[in-house]
């Protein structure tokens, strides 16, 4: 009876203490240089841009571990938003002991674009809902460029789409198999926004300032960013 | 030894009770809950009360936010502007509606009642679900102009929210989605089921002989759509109305992006239908004559026009007649006159007929 008691308290404390904390940080670049808000830049496809706002949703966040078994890490939905820089450090929790793979989805899935009115990081004030054609906008990019022929050289790309063939989301699958592996309780993601416009598909800002709506021209860009994300260190 | 096993044995069933109990705070229902009442023979409504469940705190919240002006950029306009009880919800005599700084919206406001069975709303069906509804309307520029951000602000500021809300959530938070489910609340129990037509139908009333050879008119030639008991199949139809051009609006295929549902507009329900008019989206129809008289005569072929209408659709003066006769038992005065759903501190005085906007 005593030793049973034992074996289970101890087994409760090694379950509890078998969880390790994750920190997951987001960096935005464009090309070699880390993305500041209201700096002049030239992307990939020589356009001069100035980004003002640059935000997309991370959510359904897995870890695998060296098996391939896939492990929820979080029921979050975190706006990764580079005018917030709290707002680009995640911290999860997992019982996985040796992540080979982390995955996750760049946007917010279907489910959460027909139930209704949402809260916290998919509070519909935070900007990124179309309230006259429900659904969440999965990632968006702002700015000027000299070449955008649009009022005030505003560019203005708004991605989103949860329909079937407009889905917008896109499932993103990053392995850690390539960096020496220690506890792995940092890990710095980078976006490369160049990506965004020159991927799979070119985006050019002189053709496409404007990306308001789902479509053909959403589902492009994020076959364009589903490819911009990549891990730059763990420690 | 002994004593220690009794603590874990002991602090096991505390942590379980604590856990029993918190799960219980959690599901509690704060408030006096509303039953929501299913008219006999009506199909279940889609609306999920279980994520919003209706309580007297959570409508008297939104009845109070449905007619505030503060949810307009500069206080000129609430949802009951456009939304007026006297015009079973829509707006009485307006065409299209009117926004702030003068500005004129592209459709005619639709009348609100029934809405726990509709499942996407507006003309064209882009909105999704009724708690996302009012986010359309409220920041929409020619609408209502103002952000969600100020909205909240400006209920922030103000302590009779601050204690509305505590009534309705169980704390004084004010965020976007209680302030959305409060307004579903109010317009959830706006239910029109008491129109001569449905004591008729209760076997509480008889149709006189107009209204009768009315009701068989209609469900020869207009129920396929119009379907009882909702008078709406929700679908979304080309019934021949050419584009207004000063408009553009092609409706539902503005949300789908497909040719195929170009100039395709949501079959309004004909419930109160005598109050409402002007009709059609656009509000083109100044009264249930011109309505008639599209279909019969003035109904435009083109590649998505409903296939009822290819020829038209054959309707005479004496249809006509028996038709509005029956039309007009779908008038529900005991909703339109239901002081529940008054503005605030209107309960007692005449309703107002004067029109500002």
């Amino acid at each position: 009876m005593k030793i049973g008691l034992i074996i289970w308290f101890s087994c409760l404390l090694t379950s509890t203490f078998a969880q390790q904390t994750i920190t997951i940080q987001f960096r935005n670049t464009i090309g070699n240089k880390v993305l500041q808000l209201g700096e002049s830049y030239e992307n990939s496809l020589g356009e001069d841009l100035v980004i003002n706002r640059c935000k997309y949703y991370v959510s359904n966040i897995h870890l695998v571990d060296g098996s391939g078994k896939s492990v929820s890490a979080s029921n979050d939905y975190y706006l990764i938003d580079e005018a917030d820089s709290m707002s680009k450090t995640i911290v999860i929790t997992t019982s996985v002991k040796q992540v080979a793979v982390i995955e996750f989805l760049l946007g917010v899935d279907s489910i959460k674009n027909v139930s209704g009115v949402q809260a916290g990081a998919l509070d519909p004030m935070n900007g990124m809902f179309w309230t006259w054609n429900s659904g969440y906008i999965m990632a968006k990019i702002e700015g000027v460029s000299s070449v955008a022929k649009v009022p005030g050289n505003l560019f203005s790309q708004h991605v989103g789409g949860f329909r079937n063939g407009e889905n917008a989301a896109r499932r993103i699958r990053l392995e850690l198999s390539n960096f020496k592996f220690q506890i792995s309780n940092f890990i710095i993601i980078e976006a490369d926004i160049n990506k965004w416009f020159e991927s799979v598909h070119n985006i050019k800002i002189a053709e496409h300032p404007i990306c308001h709506s789902p479509g053909s021209l959403a589902m492009q860009i994020a076959d364009n960013y589903a490819t911009m994300f990549k891990i730059v260190s763990v420690n | 030894m002994r004593i220690f096993s009794v603590i874990l044995v002991l602090s096991f069933f505390v942590t379980a009770g604590i856990a029993w109990v918190s799960k219980d705070v959690n599901n509690k229902i704060i408030g006096t809950p509303i039953p929501f009442i299913v008219p006999k023979g009506w199909p279940k409504p889609v609306y999920d009360f279980k994520n919003n469940p209706l309580t007297q705190e959570g409508f008297a919240l939104g009845r109070k936010l449905f007619y505030d002006t503060r949810l307009s950029k500069d206080g000129s306009l609430s949802c009951g502007s456009c939304h007026q009880q006297f015009a079973a919800f829509a707006t009485y005599d307006h065409n299209l509606s009117h926004g702030i700084n003068n500005a004129q919206t592209t459709r005619n406001a639709p009348s609100l009642a029934n809405l726990a069975w509709v499942k996407d709303f507006m003309a064209d069906g882009g909105i999704n679900h009724l708690d996302l509804q009012p986010l359309a309307p409220i920041t929409a520029p020619n609408e209502m102009g103002e952000s969600i951000d100020n909205v909240l602000k400006k209920l922030k500021a103000d302590t009779a929210y601050k204690r509305l809300f505590s009534k309705a959530f169980g704390d004084a938070t004010i965020t976007t989605q209680r302030t959305m489910k409060a307004l579903s609340q109010f317009m959830l129990l706006m239910v029109s089921s008491n129109s001569k037509y449905d004591k008729v139908m209760r076997g509480e009333a008889s149709f006189i002989l107009p209204e009768q050879l009315g009701y068989d008119i209609f469900k020869k030639k207009c129920a396929s759509c119009h379907s009882e008991p909702l008078f709406t199949d929700f679908s979304y139809r080309n019934i021949g109305m050419p584009v207004d051009t000063f408009l553009n609006d092609y409706g539902r295929m503005r949300i789908t992006r497909n040719t195929l549902d170009s100039l395709k507009f949501r079959v309004p329900s004909l419930r109160n239908v005598a109050y409402t008019a002007p009709y059609g989206h656009d509000g083109r129809f100044f009264a249930l004559m011109n309505v008639f008289e599209h279909y019969r005569s003035k109904a435009v072929n083109s590649a998505t026009t409903d296939s009822i209408f290819k020829n038209k659709l054959a309707l005479s003066n004496f249809e006509i007649g028996q038709l509005t006769a029956f039309l007009y038992t779908l008038s529900d005065t005991t909703f339109l006159k239901d002081k529940r759903f008054a503005e605030p501190g209107t309960e007692n005085s005449i309703p107002s007929f004067i029109h500002l906007h």
